[in-house]
């Protein structure tokens, strides 16, 4: 391989894999930090409570939800 | 980098693209884990010692491990709310 292959079709498809890859990553490790602080106020034990638990998944999920109804709300103002 | 130099004679040495790749992906995994390694750090410090003492106590070195613990099984359940919904 040369210089000039990085540019390759095949390796144009590993830089969008891994760019997918990224943003997910990225969206995960955000959204962690947000429902972290929301959810976990105490201590951390030995496990998360079942209402710990529900409240992460309830969180990143209702992150989601916002992220569409505030683009919604952005787009109705054009 | 190494892989990319020219010998003497201008004839590129060459690397395959699994080879650059493989390279590529053990930086970013690096870089990915590096990111979550200060994450934690700064969660867990916060939690965990909220009065630094002369040394680390018991208790604190304690709570950092369920909190690093906690963390990781946080992510877990975020990254699930996130796709399993629809994968």
């Amino acid at each position: 391989m040369d210089l000039s292959d990085i540019n390759s079709p095949e390796m144009q498809r590993f830089y969008s894999e891994e760019q997918e890859r990224a943003m997910v990553n990225e969206m995960v490790a955000k959204l962690t930090s947000e429902c972290w602080d929301k959810c976990i106020t105490g201590t951390p034990g030995n496990k998360f409570s079942s209402s710990e638990s529900s409240c992460l998944s309830n969180c990143a999920q209702r992150y989601t939800e916002m992220t569409m109804l505030i683009m919604n709300r952005f787009k109705s103002m054009q | 980098m190494d892989s990319f130099s020219h010998s003497p004679s201008g004839s590129p040495s060459k690397v395959s693209a699994q080879d650059l790749q493989n390279q590529l992906k053990s930086q970013l995994a690096m870089e990915y884990a590096q990111q979550f390694l200060e994450t934690v750090r700064g969660k867990c410090f916060e939690k965990c010692i909220t009065k630094p003492g002369s040394s680390l106590s018991g208790s604190e070195s304690s709570c950092i491990s369920r909190c690093v613990d906690r963390y990781i099984e946080a992510t877990g359940i975020i990254s699930k709310a996130l796709f399993s919904g629809q994968k």
